[in-house]
């Protein structure tokens, strides 16, 4: 008769015949009762969600009221009362830098914001980085394909705004003592009006640079495209004073 | 966990190595207690039949540090200890580590092997590992890892063993240690400078060897190493030699060093441990962090992954190598031990966290940027081990950070492979990754 070894049989027993895929990896989670928590990054994902609202909600009712018809002209008046309307929803508003490149490349995504008007647009965002609680604030606006106008009015003392990429028109316009330093180039009317502070634009500049700009300095990396007429301050390209200078007629190569 | 008083008995093996020993600071601390990197980890090497590299400049008691646990642990004198050594060296062969040809024999035209010392001890001591050629390194791979020796046509198994190496900081003199042999080890642990004023007081005593060392015993144990029985029926007779050693120390030192019954039981024990669920989950995290890559499928020394992954945060970004499947169980292996001498009933995720970066320290391949971005840093530790507790501390904040949610999404994966229709939980974490795909080959 055929008798059954007992160490032979529980060690049998002990390899598992079964196919790998049929193993539980995770069998010692089954009495693990499942509660759907939140983790730390939704609730970040959700909260930073609710400031973006709140900034694109603010950028809606600037446009409603300052650019009714969708047209919007630049001139003196019409950026004073924009930058006021922006200011009146921005201090309501607890965001930081990083919202505010958010909502750059919020812009260019008409699904979430609906209508990028340059001119409202760019003085929005300055009014959101001089409100901003940070004193540095970082824009990488380099894989933006809009270029922003008016970036930079306005920028107060104190303040330092870096933009990564372009700018458009206008940028740094009535600089009040801040530091802009653009990464790139910036389009015409740079530093109009300015009244102190610095801008530092690495690439080129386009024309009218310094329209009436009441001090302050602005240094230009690559070529000056064209002065405006400046009536105190200083301009440096590539090191170089240029004004006050020899250049006297504005937007002339000289 | 039932404390058998093994755990006392244990604690003062580990008490008087470090009252009468190996005198140096206390460097690391689990759940309050402060102790010895170096004493400890040799001691639960010796308990738990592991593999431990001792690293350290030269004279700072690499060698002597393992000497004495495993005098004290194995109960073997020391000059037998020191007599089955193995010292690295280039000329190294393998007639002197392994086994010769009986020559009596051979003459005889009979073939037969006479083992050496190291191959028959369970207490294994190789001298600067990295002073012998990476070719010569092959030649203890197997035994290292099994505990089988090789030898003509002959072989012994080692069913006891625990193995300790020693390395040198590189110089001159030294080689690399092969992947492969690096990975055999369960941990690595570096043997310290004492501080000055111990190191002073080192140098005014005379030497503290003598106190482990029985001339009787060691020419009773050489006699029955030389003999020709078979190493079956040497190993009886090796223990109550040293059995009868083990007396003696327990009579002249006041100290209970521990027979072959007590160190299966302390391994019984030991064996019952479990990981808790966080100490799971954990663990999980960090073999997923070595092991995963998005791009190439799984971390290869051969494939870089490029800036620019997702997961370009997570530890895969800063590794070279992928994690062996020996992490895993040196990880468990070494949990179990410690959890056992403090008395826990579980492996808890402290446990974990204490000797993971002594596990994991001389088996990641950091990438040459990592190197050179922290190389100077203010530290306390050699640069590995520094490198491995930052990446501890690291997951560790991930994982306090969603331990939560990754414990909800491995208990979806457990639901799923037990039939239920669920979908596996999403995460920012590889290792949700992995529980999907686990998942899908379970589906498929």
């Amino acid at each position: 008769m055929k008798t059954v070894h007992p160490q032979k049989k529980s060690l049998i027993d002990s390899v598992d015949s079964r196919p790998w895929a049929t193993k539980n990896p995770f069998e010692e989670f089954k009495t693990f009762t499942f509660q759907k928590t939140d983790i730390p990054l939704d609730q970040i994902i959700q909260s930073n969600e609710i400031v973006m609202d709140r900034i694109r909600w603010g950028y809606e009712k600037l446009l409603e009221e300052e650019a009714k018809e969708l047209v919007w002209m630049v001139q003196y008046n019409t950026i004073i009362k924009a930058y006021e309307v922006a200011e009146k929803y921005i201090k309501e508003i607890d965001y930081s830098a990083e919202d505010i490149e958010d909502f750059c490349f919020a812009l260019e995504n008409t699904h979430r914001v609906p209508y990028l008007i340059p001119g409202p647009a760019g003085v929005y965002i300055s009014a959101l980085c001089n409100y901003a609680k940070e004193e540095e604030i970082v824009l990488k606006l380099s894989e933006l394909k809009t270029e922003i106008n008016l970036i930079g009015f306005r920028l107060p003392k104190g303040k330092r705004l870096s933009v990564e990429g372009d700018t458009g028109d206008f940028t740094g316009i009535g600089l009040e003592g801040g530091e802009l330093v653009v990464e790139g180039n910036a389009k015409n009317w740079t530093g109009a009006g300015m009244r102190s502070g610095k801008i530092v634009v690495k690439k080129n500049i386009g024309l009218h640079t310094g329209e009436w700009m009441m001090g302050g300095e602005i240094y230009v990396g690559g070529r000056v495209r064209g002065l405006g007429n400046i009536v105190e301050g200083r301009v440096f390209e590539r090191e170089k004073l240029i004004y006050p200078g020899k250049v006297r007629y504005p937007n002339l190569y000289y | 966990m039932e404390a058998n008083g093994y755990q006392k008995q244990v604690m003062e093996i580990y008490q008087f190595i470090n009252d009468h020993l190996y005198f140096n600071r206390p460097d690391i601390e689990i759940k309050g207690e402060r102790y010895n990197s170096a004493i400890l980890f040799s001691l639960l090497t010796g308990l738990l039949k592991g593999k431990e590299l001792i690293i350290g400049e030269p004279g700072l008691g690499k060698t002597t540090s393992a000497e004495f646990v495993c005098s004290v642990v194995y109960q073997f004198p020391l000059g037998v200890i020191w007599g089955s050594e193995v010292s690295g060296h280039p000329e190294q062969t393998e007639e002197k580590i392994i086994g010769r040809p009986d020559l009596g024999k051979l003459n005889r035209g009979e073939e037969d092997v006479v083992w050496t010392n190291f191959s028959q001890i369970p207490v294994k001591i190789v001298d600067e590992i990295n002073r012998l050629p990476e070719t010569k390194q092959s030649m203890i791979l197997d035994g290292v890892d099994r505990g089988n020796w090789e030898y003509l046509n002959e072989m012994i198994i080692n069913d006891e063993y625990c193995l300790f190496a020693t390395a040198n900081y590189q110089d001159g003199g030294t080689n690399t240690i092969i992947a492969p042999l690096v990975d055999r080890f369960d941990g690595m642990v570096e043997s310290r400078y004492p501080g000055a004023n111990l190191s002073f007081l080192i140098g005014k005593m005379r030497r503290k060897d003598h106190i482990l060392r029985h001339p009787k015993f060691e020419k009773e144990l050489y006699r029955v190493l030389k003999s020709k029985i078979t190493y079956e029926k040497k190993i009886p007779k090796i223990e109550e030699i040293c059995n009868a050693f083990g007396d003696y120390i327990q009579e002249a030192l006041n100290v209970k060093p521990l027979q072959r019954q007590d160190r299966d039981q302390i391994r019984s024990d030991m064996e019952r441990l479990e990981l808790d669920l966080d100490a799971s989950a954990f663990t999980r995290m960090i073999l997923t962090e070595l092991s995963f890559c998005d791009v190439y499928g799984q971390k290869r020394i051969v494939e870089n992954c490029e800036e620019g992954c997702h997961y370009t945060g997570y530890l895969c970004h800063q590794i070279k190598n992928c994690a062996s499947n020996r992490l895993p169980t040196s990880i468990r292996l070494y949990g179990q031990g410690l959890a056992w001498l403090l008395g826990d009933s579980e492996i808890d995720i402290e446990h974990v966290k204490s000797i993971l970066p002594y596990t994991l320290s001389h088996r990641i391949q950091w990438k040459d940027e990592v190197l050179s971005q922290k190389e100077r840093a203010k530290r306390d530790d050699p640069f590995p081990i520094f490198l491995a507790k930052e990446a501890v501390k690291m997951v560790s904040q991930r994982y306090r950070e969603q331990s939560e949610h990754l414990k909800d999404a491995l208990a979806i994966g457990s639901k799923i492979f037990q039939g239920e229709s669920l979908e596996p939980l999403e995460g920012d974490h590889p290792l949700y990754v992995e529980i999907k795909k686990d998942v899908n080959a379970r589906r498929s």
